[in-house]
């Protein structure tokens, strides 16, 4: 009798779990949506670009489906912690691309992640949107078809940093420079595309010091006492993050901001800087980064940091606004095609994406560049000054001199060669 | 060679050792008497660097009063930690692997809590009134809170010095590393004093942390980058040892100092040559 009944509960449960499947599988055909997997950093110190980002994507995909979706489609991403482990997020990627079966890659705040995964999508030729992570590597040297970034590159910073560099050799005449930045591709890629471009633009200077501590070094006092003894007119600096802070913070009492000019064109001009530091942050410091809260001055841009601030309780990293444009950049190529399956088609319509975005200024668009599959956008680089309109901050970055698009991105013969390599 | 700037380099390598030896000296401690490595140590310079910022920015209490705070609240919490959970794996057969997974497995509970109390914005807290300025001798500057540093480290290896070889609590203490079984049976409570050992060593570890604060990024994360340096000044100065621990850390800090002025691209390689 009990084996009987053993017999038939276990039918029972099949049967149940079959009708759930087929039930559920024959329920995803028929709701017709977009599904993006989704890769960023939860913990630890990048796990404010992480949240920052999910923040944005749910922003915009709550505005998209809102207005009923694309081409009939509705947006779906599903998140999943990267722990910025190449090798976890490849065993994600790999996930959601054989089990859950999605149409897009999405994400990644690391170059490291963002290296492998873009391995990933040439293999199963899936489609990944890069949102954050900015070395150059991904749209030259290791390009593959399947990969498109929308927010800019180290080259492109590097590119407006050599041009305001130039302006500032002609009104301050500085002669000698100083590098210090991470000790990995990220510090690396950034010191070797400036020098590019400060001999692209025909900048002449002198280095005096190069330093490579390693990525999130606690104490940088060697450095500071050993830059100061080298006494560069300008310092460039390459961190990204806390390690932006503790060098500033630990540089203040030695008087480094007073004796030369302070130079961070990629990420130095986060919003996470300003919210951390406050009255501490020294005035006149040079930063920029990949999107402003207070700039451009534009209706789209006010809209997009109010929400989000209206929504998290919080000012955005510039990590935000990439992930944004990341999710207009599928509903733009699904509205194009028509659907999210032919990938040979969505390619084409991404290579032709046109996207105004929070970050662009009046009279500017933001546009794919086929060639590298790297989105072209202006810089603004500005200078720290008293604003407290953005708290807890009492800086943000003022004082602007922007920088053309087209004026930012590698030349080919650069890309060839570097294609070679 | 321009001898002022050795001097700053010295005084900066002093600077960088003292901070090392500070997280280190809670972690040689545990390490030396509990005989357990203690992965969570970081968490818990962590926590008492974001507790320091909770006192300080939220209920506006002196930095030195936040300071003995909490590094009393995470002590606190580390004697928790050893009483509810650690103390069920002493003297387990394969005990090393049960430490390992144990005090990890606290750094992503720590790092998570940390998450949900404070979020992931970073955090700071200003240096204390009255030293954000800086000392000039000669033609070297010295920040005036790293001297604060230096003389705390610098009292913190002479005074557990004293009490762990001149007093009868520091006897019981170095006496439960080498034999727990004979020290019960002279009627000493042995995991009272494990406790204790534990509490002092994680409000040494919460102390470093809110000490570093003023100078460093407060963040989710930050416990494990200060860990594996420790680790090394540990292993260098002798488990259990103050002093070798504060020498160890000297040595990493000098070398490191001055690989970074003469040698800076292979400045990271010194650390473990060294």
């Amino acid at each position: 009798m009990s084996k009987k009944f053993f017999l038939v509960f276990v039918t029972v449960f099949l049967a149940v779990c079959f009708i759930a499947v087929a039930g559920s599988q024959s329920y995803a055909g028929a709701k017709k949506e977009v599904l993006i997997g989704a890769l960023y950093p939860m913990t630890g110190r990048a796990g404010l670009y992480g949240k920052d980002s999910v923040a944005a994507v749910e922003m915009a995909v709550n505005e998209i489906n809102s207005k009923g979706g694309v081409a009939g489609y509705k947006l779906n991403v599903l998140f999943t912690d990267s722990k910025v482990k190449p090798a976890y997020a490849v065993r994600i990627a790999k996930r959601y691309i054989l089990e859950d079966k999605v149409n897009f890659l999405f994400g990644v705040v690391s170059s490291g992640v963002g290296l492998a995964v873009t391995q990933v999508s040439k293999k199963y030729k899936k489609i990944f949107i890069g949102t954050d992570h900015a070395s150059t590597r991904l749209t030259v040297d290791n390009f593959q078809p399947y990969y498109f970034r929308v927010s800019n590159n180290t080259f492109q910073s590097m590119a407006a940093g050599a041009l305001y560099l130039k302006d500032l050799q002609k009104e301050k005449g500085w002669k000698t420079i100083a590098f210090i930045g991470p000790d990995y591709a990220y510090g690396h890629s950034q010191w070797d595309e400036l020098q590019y471009n400060l001999k692209r633009y025909g900048v002449k200077y002198k280095v005096v010091g190069v330093y490579w501590p390693k990525i999130y070094t606690p104490d940088y006092t060697s450095y500071i006492t050993s830059i100061m003894k080298d006494k560069p007119d300008v310092l460039v600096a390459g961190f990204w993050g806390g390690d932006t802070v503790a060098f500033i913070k630990q540089a203040i009492p030695y008087g480094l901001f007073k004796k030369m000019i302070y130079f961070h064109p990629d990420a130095g001009g986060n919003y996470e800087l300003m919210s951390a530091m406050g009255d501490e942050l020294p005035l006149g410091l040079i930063l920029s980064a990949r999107h402003h809260d207070n700039w451009p001055d534009t209706k789209l841009n006010k809209e997009f940091v109010n929400k989000f601030h209206k929504l998290t309780g919080r000012y955005p990293s510039y990590a935000a606004e990439g992930a944004y444009a990341g999710i207009y950049a599928i509903a733009y190529a699904v509205k194009k095609v028509g659907n999210p399956n032919d990938t040979a088609k969505l390619i084409k319509a991404l290579e032709g994406l046109k996207i105004k975005l929070p970050e662009d200024p009046e009279g500017f668009t933001s546009y794919m560049r086929p060639e590298t599959h790297q989105i072209v956008q202006v810089q603004a680089i500005g200078v720290t000054v008293p604003n407290k309109n953005y708290p807890p901050a009492t800086r943000m970055l003022g004082k602007w001199k922007v920088y053309k698009a087209e004026d930012l991105i590698p030349p080919m013969d650069y890309i060839k060669s570097h294609r070679k390599k | 060679m321009d001898l002022s700037f050795i001097f700053v380099q010295i005084i900066s390598g002093l600077t960088v050792a003292t901070f090392l030896f500070l997280v280190a000296s809670g972690l040689t401690l545990i390490f030396g008497v509990v005989d357990v490595f203690n992965f969570a140590h970081g968490s818990f310079y962590m926590l008492g660097a974001y507790l320091g910022y909770q006192i300080i920015s939220y209920w506006h209490v002196n930095f030195w009063a936040a300071l003995f705070l909490a590094s009393i609240w995470v002590g606190i919490l580390g004697m928790a930690m050893e009483f509810f959970f650690l103390r069920r794996i002493y003297g387990r057969a394969e005990e090393g692997g049960f430490q390992i997974l144990l005090t990890y497995s606290f750094i992503l509970i720590i790092d998570d809590v940390v998450k949900m109390i404070w979020g992931t914005e970073y955090k700071t807290i200003e240096r204390p009134a009255g030293f954000s300025g800086s000392i000039k001798i000669g033609s070297a500057i010295l920040p005036s809170y790293y001297l604060v540093i230096i003389i705390i480290g610098l009292l913190l290896v002479v005074l557990s010095w004293l009490i762990l070889n001149h007093t009868r609590p520091g006897k019981i203490a170095r006496a439960s590393a080498i034999d727990r079984e004979m020290l019960g049976i002279l009627g000493v409570n042995v995991p009272l004093t494990m406790t204790t050992v534990f509490g002092i060593a994680t409000a040494l570890g919460g102390m470093s942390g809110i000490l570093a604060a003023p100078l460093r990024s407060v963040t989710p994360g930050a416990g494990i980058e200060v860990i594996i340096d420790s680790l090394i000044v540990v292993v260098l100065g002798g488990m259990g040892n103050f002093w070798g621990a504060w020498v160890g850390a000297l040595i990493i800090g000098e070398v490191n100092s001055f690989a970074v002025a003469y040698v800076p691209k292979w400045a990271s390689l010194f650390n473990y040559l060294s």
